[in-house]
């Protein structure tokens, strides 16, 4: 469905917000005017991003720690398949918001708001926002404790992250901002090598994807890592980014093809750096060391008596880039969610001057969450850990909501979903929702597990 | 009619975004809202289902951080 008023009925307005993203069309429209292969990479390379940076973004400091105690804890079995099928959920779910931006040119709190009304939006925007500010500090406690490995001191940590974050605004480019950014995001891979510096068995890697054993057994504990590794992968903020993101790339349902691309490589990309995240701190299970209390700087530390000072700076080092790249997506998230709501405009292509109040949400999310993570004594693996089981309480209602967007067909016209995806995307809130109520009986009632057989 | 913003756009930029943007892509054209669309009673019982259910289970959460912090 089309605006109240069509556009092309009144004067035509012009900002330079569009006429950056028209620069950015015409090059897409040109690597499309060609065939080949080479034009096919071309159009590819125009077109990534929003997807691989929601997913390597949100391989962000507490995912991270959530895979690294998922290995220092349970070793390798259970859950190395259950991180991949964790993130095939979140093709599944990210998938739609492209749809959905491409069809409409809108964002996510946007539609929400403007279809459902303002009570339900306002629901919606409180779930963003405490999600997103509690994040928000969690990445920048990762990354305080990540340059803490090297003797940082916090107050110095915490403003070489804003300087990054506040350099990769400046060019007020979103292409600009987009390859920043994305340049940043590949440093995930980082966990790659540390987990080969670990020499793991590939024949219990192997043995563990095939058969999803050994199990992990069945208590509030277990459910909690479950939790905290569904969190580490679908999150409320992701749905408002990509879309967002989406929007303000400029994509047209032309380019949905390459969004899906987009999506699944970022999904890749950040599975492998999660798997190799949770193999990298498996010795730590096999040595039966706790990790109870470990904060990401005492991962490092604990591993280095197995994969060297090189190898432990490597894993601190990627805590600090997954704190540092989760900061800026979701601060812009915030952004661009706020944008939506209160009208304002909302692009990274704004100039300062336009975008002042969007600039200053994001610059005022990120500066407030680096203060509080400069009070000491703050507890931070049960904190990240919370903080990604609560992303996760908070999913079913976002994904209803997104659900009901995408099938809409006034909104959606021929680009609903069909009946393959609704059901795909049906199981995803079924898991999401019978794990969190999991969770609360677990809490509730904590020896019902006993009773049920788990210990 | 086409008219720009006080800081001056070029007449070639303005041809170029007119050529290649979709008219709902503009900026400008986010200020016109879509229609509402009317709930249903069952799509408003799972807003309102998951609503609680977000509320029951962050009381939860709140009492199993209370009980850690004790």
């Amino acid at each position: 469905m089309k605006p109240a008023v069509s556009p092309a009925e009144e004067a035509v307005i012009i900002t330079h917000e569009d006429v950056d993203r028209a620069h950015d069309r015409v090059r897409v429209s040109d690597a499309r005017a060609h065939r080949g292969y080479t034009s096919n990479a071309r159009l590819l390379w125009l077109l990534i991003g929003p997807g691989i940076l929601v997913m390597l973004g949100e391989n962000d400091g507490p995912s991270m720690l959530a895979y690294a105690a998922t290995g220092a804890k349970f070793g390798v079995g259970f859950f190395l398949p259950f991180v991949v099928l964790t993130f095939c959920m979140a093709i599944v779910v990210q998938e739609m918001t492209v749809r959905l931006g491409a069809a409409t040119h809108r964002g996510h709190a946007e539609l929400i708001f403007e279809r459902f009304g303002p009570f339900w939006g306002w629901f919606s925007m409180i779930d963003l926002g405490i999600g997103n500010f509690l994040t928000l500090i969690t990445e920048f406690i990762a990354i305080r404790a990540g340059l803490g490995f090297f003797g940082v001191p916090p107050w110095a940590a915490i403003s070489l992250a804003l300087v990054v974050l506040y350099a990769a605004l400046m060019s007020h480019r979103y292409w600009t901002w987009e390859r920043i950014t994305l340049a940043a995001a590949v440093f995930n891979l980082i966990f790659i090598p540390v987990a080969l510096m670990a020499h793991p068995s590939w024949h219990s890697v192997g043995h563990a994807f095939l058969t999803w054993q050994p199990l992990p057994g069945f208590n509030k504990d277990v459910l909690l890592i479950v939790l905290a590794d569904i969190g580490a992968t679908v999150t409320p903020w992701m749905l408002f980014f990509q879309q967002s993101a989406t929007v303000d790339k400029g994509m047209t349902t032309k380019d949905i093809h390459f969004g899906r691309i987009d999506t699944v490589l970022g999904a890749a990309l950040a599975s492998a750096a999660a798997i190799a995240t949770v193999v990298a701190t498996a010795p730590l299970f096999a040595h039966q060391m706790t990790a109870d209390n470990f904060q990401a700087a005492e991962f490092a530390q604990a591993l280095q008596p197995i994969i060297g000072r090189f190898g432990a700076s490597l894993f601190a080092l990627g805590m600090v880039e997954a704190g540092i790249v989760a900061a800026i997506t979701i601060s812009t998230s915030s952004a661009y969610a706020f944008g939506e709501v209160a009208h304002k405009p909302h692009s990274l292509n704004l100039p300062m001057g336009e975008g002042k109040a969007f600039y200053a949400v994001l610059t005022l999310c990120a500066a407030a969450a680096a203060g509080i993570v400069l009070i000491p004594t703050l507890p931070l693996v049960y904190v990240v850990l919370i903080v990604n089981v609560v992303a996760v309480l908070a999913m079913p209602p976002a994904l209803v909501f997104l659900f009901m967007l995408v099938n809409d067909k006034e909104i959606m016209g021929d680009l609903i979903s069909p009946l393959w995806a609704n059901l795909l995307a049906g199981a995803v809130v079924f898991i999401l929702t019978a794990a969190g109520i999991l969770f609360g009986v677990s809490i509730i009632a904590p020896n019902i597990f006993a009773a049920l057989g788990g210990t | 009619m086409t008219k720009t913003e006080p800081s001056p756009i070029a007449v070639s930029d303005q041809s170029l975004v007119l050529a290649s943007l979709e008219p709902d892509q503009l900026a400008n054209a986010k200020k016109h809202p879509i229609p509402r669309r009317h709930l249903k009673t069952p799509e408003l019982v799972i807003f309102w289902t998951l609503r609680l259910y977000l509320l029951f289970m962050m009381a939860v959460v709140s009492y199993q951080v209370w009980i850690a912090a004790h």
